[in-house]
């Protein structure tokens, strides 16, 4: 581990070296939010923001991806053969990425690079990047990520992690390709002082005022938690929308798709979410899910407790609060997540006599 | 709109108490700043925890599709002529419905009035025509008519078409509003300019359906957007499919559609979805006279054919 | 449609009972005269997926 400084003068000049060797991505402001987008030559990210409207997950699994191309052309040698759709997967580098949301990015990869199975387009894709995290200074009053197994400095799915310090930036370098990014940068004024590391990270963990209890979710009981009786109340306001899934850093489903147009045709995948009535489906017709409180169950049992009692990595939620500021009827995964968390079986029996 | 909270809870513990309904839906405070959540109370115990205030800009009549349940709802003026759309389209049963209806002064905008002031919004309080807005490090006091979301504004119904009681007296109705101009804007259009700006307009659209969700007229068991077969339009993030959704869903709201404002009030990336809507409902009034969901005695303009409805479109 | 950018032109509604071979023939013609005065259509189109 290595800290470096950076004049802020010369922070500029480093992105325009390392954007001759990077694909550069970092956030920009669009409208009135911030969105993670590839930098044009000279673009600065911009740095001066809180947390963008969607996760930067998109990056290494865009909401429509194609995977796979073929013809429908009789007269073509290669009709009806599924080929690889040519991408870019040369260096990349995305600046400005937040500890909560780089957590995120090692929760997916538990499931995108599984012992047994890999997604091989999100694995060159996330094997490409480099991963330069802005420490967060200015949480939001939604952001609960000290209580998730995160933080404003976590230094987890991260190769380089930078806070800001007056004129300049602080940079520790965590990994290998971190260095290698470092180098191409010019970043080289080596500083010893990881005391401002400590106290920055002390101050920002401070600011986090919101917070979760996750405890019991691992000791409670599957089952009894499925059969809890606050679904149908938790479920009530929800309508089914995709904003959560889609906001959300750490959700990874998607739903496989043919286009054709003419003779060629492309399969897609196009992220999918558990609150859609037809996630899911069998081709029988039957759907696993056919109700509005199952589907909202699936969403909170999976990031609080199939996963939970999976992975034993804590839950799968990295507490950015995106679901929680975006809800449209206010649905907030703290509150869930108290009740499951304080849900006691014995109590429910009890009430029922 | 203030008082309106205390006797809510009066007429709905009444209501649960004397066994006339088995259900009420409304509203609970939310858990950030302009935000309720709609909810249900069945016993009397949970009363207290329905609330009224500017933030309850969801349409209710969405929850009542389909339900069994004898039910009493708190419905403003745009609630009570989803109600009166849900009754005509067989979604719900007039007897099955208790409506209490409530006098709008209108809702608040949360992404407006986030717009207006520096910083992130810790706490909001508002008085009858004021809303006080808190941030860590300033305090902003705003004359409620100016923070109102567009629909409110516009809104010539703040009064329920329909109901079995009231909160309070009927408010009073907002007369003489332009209310088209923008439509008219966007009409006066090059050809290639509205192109354009409806493809500025969705640019940011992630089909989260949030829109079609909120929204008390969407209702079919599949949506056409997810059919598959038929795959009735590409599922990707492509911009013609993105256009498609919104204006064939658009189309499947004409004559029907409020203005209620819930499927912008909704929309994660604040798209104002509704000059689509709203050049529908403009022209349902123009040419057929018709404004959605205010009579349960007359049948909709698109449901019925009359000698004297407007027919030059047709060569 | 044409408040979204479609020309005008583009889209024609006509009413022609099977009985009304002439005014068939009529429709298709200035419906065909009237779009090819207007060049190829580009805004509705959709070639191949655009996604990433």
């Amino acid at each position: 581990m290595t800290l470096v400084t950076i004049d802020k003068k010369d922070w500029l000049k480093g992105l325009t070296a390392a954007a001759e060797s990077y694909r550069l991505f970092g956030p920009v402001k669009e409208k009135d939010w911030h969105q993670f987008e590839e930098l044009d030559k000279g673009e600065m990210p911009d740095l001066n923001m809180v947390n963008t409207r969607l996760s930067p997950k998109a990056l290494l699994f865009p909401q429509s991806e194609d995977m796979l191309e073929y013809s429908l052309d009789e007269t073509r040698d290669d009709h009806h053969i599924m080929k690889e759709v040519r991408k870019d997967y040369s260096p990349r580098a995305v600046v400005g990425i937040r500890p909560c949301d780089a957590k995120a990015t090692q929760l997916i990869k538990l499931n995108f690079d599984a012992p047994d199975i890999k997604d091989p387009y999100w694995l060159k894709a996330y094997e490409a990047t480099t991963f330069i995290g802005m420490a967060c200074d200015t949480p939001l009053s939604t952001c609960f990520c000290t209580s998730t197994g995160c933080g404003p400095y976590h230094e987890e799915g991260l190769d380089v992690l930078v806070m800001e310090q007056n004129d300049a930036y602080l940079a520790k370098i965590l990994t290998d390709k971190g260095q290698v990014f470092a180098d191409a940068s010019g970043w080289a004024t080596t500083s010893d002082d990881a005391a401002t590391f400590e106290a920055g990270k002390k101050a920002a963990e401070d600011r986090i005022v919101s917070k979760i209890e996750t405890d019991n979710l691992a000791d409670t009981d599957l089952l009894e938690l499925h059969g809890a009786p606050f679904w149908d109340d938790v479920a009530f306001a929800c309508i089914n929308c995709g904003t959560c899934t889609f906001s959300c850093p750490t959700c990874w489903c998607f739903d496989i798709q043919d286009e054709v147009n003419g003779k060629s045709g492309v399969r897609m995948k196009n992220w999918d979410s558990c609150m859609f009535p037809i996630f899911t489906v069998h081709t029988t017709g039957h759907n696993p899910r056919d109700t509005k409180t199952q589907r909202v169950r699936q969403r909170f049992m999976h990031k609080l407790k199939y996963f939970v009692d999976k992975y034993h990595t804590g839950i799968m939620c990295v507490g950015c609060g995106r679901c929680v500021r975006q809800c449209p009827v206010n649905i907030d995964i703290r509150r869930v997540c108290e009740l499951m968390n304080s849900f006691n079986p014995t109590d429910a029996c009890a009430s029922q006599g | 709109m203030l008082g309106y909270t205390e006797k809510m809870r009066g007429i709905a513990s009444r209501l649960l108490k004397d066994c006339s309904v088995e259900m009420v839906i409304g509203f609970r405070k939310g858990s950030m700043p302009m935000m309720n959540e709609p909810c249900f109370v069945t016993t009397i115990e949970d009363v207290p925890s329905l609330i009224w205030d500017s933030n309850c800009g969801i349409n209710l009549a969405n929850y009542l599709t389909n339900r069994k349940e004898k039910i009493a709802v708190f419905a403003k003026g745009c609630d009570s002529r989803n109600i009166v759309n849900h009754i005509i389209e067989n979604k719900i049963k007039r007897d099955q419905v208790h409506i209490v209806g409530v006098p709008c002064t209108g809702m608040i905008d949360k992404r407006k009035i986030a717009g207006m002031v520096k910083g992130e919004i810790l706490e909001v309080s508002e008085t009858d025509d004021t809303i006080k807005v808190k941030t860590a490090d300033s305090e902003t006091l705003f004359e409620k008519t100016e923070v109102l979301q567009q629909n409110c504004t516009l809104c010539i119904h703040r009064n329920p078409v329909i109901h079995d009681e009231m909160v309070a007296d009927p408010v009073e109705e907002q007369t003489s509003l332009d209310r088209y101009a923008d439509i008219q804007k966007i009409e006066e259009m090059e050809s290639e300019d509205k192109w354009q700006f409806f493809e500025d307009l969705l640019s940011p659209c992630i089909r989260c359906y949030a829109c079609r969700n909120a929204c008390p007229l969407c209702y079919c068991p599949t949506c056409f957007v997810d059919e598959s077969k038929p795959q009735w339009m590409g599922k990707g993030q492509d911009p013609i499919d993105v256009r498609t959704f919104h204006f064939l869903r658009a189309y499947h709201c004409a004559g029907r559609c409020t203005d209620c404002g819930a499927c912008e009030r909704a929309c994660p990336v604040g798209i104002n979805m509704r000059l689509l809507t709203r050049k529908l409902e403009k022209d349902c009034q123009e040419q057929f006279g018709w404004e959605a969901g205010l009579s349960l005695d007359q049948r909709p303009a698109l449901d019925v054919y009359q000698t004297n409805d407007p027919g030059t479109f047709i060569k | 449609m044409e408040m979204m950018g479609i020309e005008r032109d583009r889209l024609h509604m006509s009413w022609v009972s099977s009985a009304e071979a002439t005014k068939f023939i009529d429709v298709v013609t200035q419906v065909t005269e009237a779009v090819r005065a207007l060049g190829p259509n580009t805004r509705f189109v959709k070639q191949q997926a655009k996604v990433a």
